[in-house]
């Protein structure tokens, strides 16, 4: 445990360096998180203004506000893109170089991971207090709902990462890894509430994304925050289908990485 | 004096014909991811109108054409801008511009067309006919002069965009660090997903005057809607205007760039 | 007991075939023929600890193959092999940080940073005490001398300078077992040599066993007693390198440059015809011969130019072998 602290705050430590050598460039791909979200924004805004009661789905504008702009946030914090570079390391030989060490090659990606984030927070916090001000979100959340949000938020976060990892894996079997990832990420954005939030959607589609971890990454967390889920049973309950994702998709990548590595060692090397 | 560019157009298309033929079932697989991102744009489009009937004055079928007017624009890129450019922005990097210069050819014209990528013609095919289809349903049918309209004002929305990527890789002889430039292109281009219309005053202003985005993508849905009084002259002559404007505009900057990079160079 | 035991190995890789055209490539689509490589066939060896073994043979001949078997990124179709008394392809971390592998351009070191700051991210993997890695990091940059470039980026490094530093990082954790795939390739002859005496320097001063893969003839003669032969995933020879000279018979390669085509002149007298072009000619001769032979080259024709050279491995496998050696790509 101690030996697994230090690597990985070597590695933090080393990716952040890497990051800052990259500085204009990790901005360019951040401000994607915060255009979408902004016209996505707009457009619901726009179409509740053309509703007579001036609401989408049962939320006010404030709330459409502080819907999208809470997004932006849990968004940007549960990123995780290794279904981007899986194909990448494996092509160029990179990965053999990481099996040579004696530590899972998963821990540098998450040090890669938080050192994106903790880089970039210099831009987008800044941009989100901005944001704030121009759009004037409305928060109902309780000071409970709202650490109870964080955990959800922390908890999607890993989810996030973990199945993204999950899926990457894919890479060791095909180069289409790419296709596999927009599966992902359209169903991030439809049923995990990206898009628009869930009670905007169709009856049955809710019920599927009700099935699929999807919503747990997104809409859950941000509901949270904003005070939405009031009954706290439900909020409970959430936490725990959470934890119960979580520790599926850990299993999950423990079995398909041992898969992965025994069909790597199989055939590339 | 048409003759000797089309055949080396044709030339460049032949190659990435070719290309496709090797690689059949990457284009599969591609196609596939392509009609996906259009199915996931016709059902965000499907789920704001389960909750309105109507977006700043925008109806489902009216924003139907828009959605294919998003993803013509976003193929037309794909297919021949975003890969050429790359491919302009390398060279500079490397120095290899100069086999370019050597070429009897206009070299903007030349860096233009060197590549095509030609499958993402899907792109183009797809988004057309779901504009056709939002044509087709706040008509009737599809009017010709609409047809017309459309295309007029598609061909200078897509002038527009290439003298802006010009633009932006002519910087690059400037400043040769700036590869990932086509995420600021993205970013940008990523607020045409939807009508203009739906943004504050301020924001529209920008995205008209100072960004040119409204015509590449808004106007010409405009155009495409079949209501001619959805779209004054004065938006069909000012698009016009705009790119011919900005092609002289890019041009110029690129014609200087090029004197700064043999200068350096020499 | 050796250190290093290998008995039988064998790795046979299914490699997708295709053939031109549209019918074929259709058809692959939904049936894909499958063509088998023997990468290495039942090779058997053992090193003992301390020893320094080189493994010679052209590309695609299985050096890499069997490295990466033994470095325990390639599982094995059959055989086994122990490795102080383990088997890699279990991967057990602490089979991984007692040994090491070098592989070519594959890097370890982070590509946009100082090289200092790999070697401590590998320091804290590889969890090297303090005290010993200061120690360990001042013994190899003087050994290597790169304390003048510890402080540049990777990226702005020459290919001699990168390779040293990846020869430092991949020493950091003191391994008992070094596995080096190529470790002087694509650098020049003066770096070739400097990395020949380090990694000689390393055996004897840790005692670490050392298995290197070369193509260079003079790698192998500067470093290893002993070498192994391999070639079409088989081993050829193993033994003592002198055992190995006399097998090889030595030869020498004259190339000639003529200033004109000396039409029917009749070379194949001289030595084996390596090239015969209108006015270039490679001859392979005894090694005794050869400076009658160019003697008598320069005295006769009209000769541009002369170079007498050691024969590439390739030639001198074949030669003392007898194996025709086909270019495969190296998986």
């Amino acid at each position: 445990m101690r030996r697994l602290a230090r690597a990985v705050s070597a590695l933090l430590r080393v990716e952040i360096a890497t990051m800052l050598q990259y500085r204009g460039e990790i901005v360019l791909w951040s401000t994607w998180g915060l255009v979408n979200p902004l016209v996505l924004y707009a457009i619901f805004k726009a179409g509740a203004m053309s509703n007579d009661n001036h609401q989408m789905a049962g939320l006010t504008v404030p709330q459409i506000a502080a819907y999208y702009f809470t997004m932006m946030i849990v968004g940007h914090v549960t990123a995780a893109w290794d279904t981007h570079e899986m194909s990448w390391y494996i092509r160029t030989g990179r990965m053999s170089a990481m099996l040579l060490r004696p530590i899972l090659p998963m821990w540098k990606s998450m040090a890669g991971n938080l050192a994106y984030k903790i880089c970039t927070l210099a831009f987008v916090g800044p941009m989100w207090i901005l944001v704030a001000f121009l759009i004037r979100p409305e928060f109902n959340a309780t000071p409970k709902q709202f650490m109870l949000g964080l955990l959800a938020v922390v908890l999607a976060g890993l989810m996030n990462y973990f199945l993204t990892y999950v899926v990457a894996l894919v890479a060791f079997w095909t180069t289409k890894l790419d296709a596999v990832g927009e599966i992902y990420f359209g169903l991030a954005m439809f049923v995990g509430g990206r898009l628009a939030p869930l009670d905007a959607l169709p009856g049955p589609i809710r019920v599927v994304a009700d099935v699929l971890p999807f919503k747990y990454m997104a809409a859950f967390p941000v509901e949270m925050l904003m005070g939405r889920i009031t009954v706290e049973a439900e909020a409970f309950r959430g936490l725990m289908v959470q934890a119960a994702w979580l520790v599926a998709s850990l299993i999950l990548f423990r079995c398909l990485w041992a898969v992965a590595l025994k069909r790597y060692t199989a055939v590339s090397g | 004096m048409l003759r000797r560019p089309l055949k080396l157009m044709g030339l460049f298309l032949k190659v990435s014909v070719l290309n496709v033929a090797a690689y059949r079932f990457d284009m599969l697989v591609r196609v596939f991811v392509s009609l996906m991102h259009l199915v996931a744009d016709l059902g965000s489009v499907w789920i704001i109108f389960h909750n309105t009937k109507s977006v700043a004055g925008w109806t489902a079928a009216h924003m139907m054409v828009l959605v294919g007017v998003f993803r013509i624009v976003a193929g037309g890129i794909r297919i021949l801008i975003v890969p050429n450019m790359r491919r302009v922005l390398e060279d500079i990097m490397e120095g290899t511009l100069d086999f370019v210069l050597l070429r009897p050819v206009n070299a903007q014209f030349l860096v233009s067309i060197r590549e095509v990528v030609v499958w993402r013609i899907v792109d183009i095919v797809l988004g057309a006919a779901v504009s056709a289809y939002g044509c087709y349903q706040l008509n009737g049918h599809v009017p010709i002069q609409s047809v017309f309209l459309f295309v007029l004002m598609l061909s200078a929305g897509f002038t527009i965009v290439y003298c802006f990527w010009l633009m932006l890789a002519t910087l690059c002889f400037w400043f040769v660090r700036i590869q990932n430039i086509e995420m600021v292109f993205w970013n940008v281009f990523e607020a045409g997903r939807f009508p203009i219309q739906v943004y504050p005053n301020w924001l529209q202003w920008t995205l008209t005057y100072l960004i040119p985005l409204a015509f590449i993508t808004t106007f010409p849905a405009m155009a495409g809607s079949g209501d001619p009084t959805k779209i004054s002259p004065q938006i069909v002559l000012t698009a016009i205007f705009m790119a011919v404007l900005m092609f002289v505009l890019s041009s110029w900057f690129w014609r200087i760039g090029l004197k700064r990079y043999s200068g350096a160079s020499a | 007991m050796p250190q290093i035991d290998v008995h039988n190995l064998t790795k046979t890789f299914k490699v997708p075939e295709r053939e031109g055209g549209v019918g074929a490539a259709m058809k692959s689509l939904f049936r894909r023929k499958q063509k088998e490589v023997h990468a290495v066939s039942d090779v058997s060896f053992s090193v003992a600890q301390g020893e320094i073994v080189g493994f010679l043979g052209p590309n695609g001949a299985g050096k890499t193959t069997t490295l990466k078997m033994l470095s325990g990124l390639l599982h094995p179709t059959s055989g086994s092999a122990t490795v102080m008394d383990q088997v890699p392809w279990k991967r057990d971390a602490t089979y991984l940080r007692r040994i090491s592998m070098l592989m070519g351009q594959r890097s370890q070191l982070q590509w946009d940073l100082p090289a200092t700051d790999s070697f401590y991210v590998h320091s804290a993997i590889y969890d090297i005490p303090k005290d010993q890695y200061q120690q360990t990091l001042d013994e190899l940059v003087a050994l290597l001398d790169i304390g003048g470039i510890l402080k540049k980026q990777v990226r702005t490094m020459s290919l001699g300078e990168r390779m040293k530093c990846e020869i430092c990082v991949s020493l950091l954790h003191r391994p008992s077992v070094l596995f080096l795939d190529e470790p002087t390739i694509g650098v020049d002859i003066t770096m070739q040599s400097r990395i020949r005496q380090f990694i000689g320097e390393y055996n004897r001063k840790h005692g670490a066993t050392i298995i290197l893969t070369s193509h260079y003839m003079a790698d192998v003669v500067a470093l290893c007693k002993r070498i192994i032969v391999i070639d079409h995933g088989r081993i050829l020879f193993d033994g003592q390198l002198d055992a190995l000279s006399e097998k090889l018979a030595p030869f020498k390669v004259i190339k000639i440059d003529l200033d004109r085509d000396v039409g029917a002149y009749d070379f194949a007298a001289l030595g084996d015809v390596l090239v015969r072009e209108s006015r270039k000619v490679e001859l392979r001769v005894p090694r005794a011969n050869a400076p009658g032979v160019a003697e008598q080259l320069l005295s006769q024709l009209p000769v541009q130019d002369l170079t007498i050279e050691d024969p590439p491995i390739e030639h001198v496998i074949e030669k003392a072998f007898g194996t025709k050696l086909e270019k495969a790509v190296d998986a």
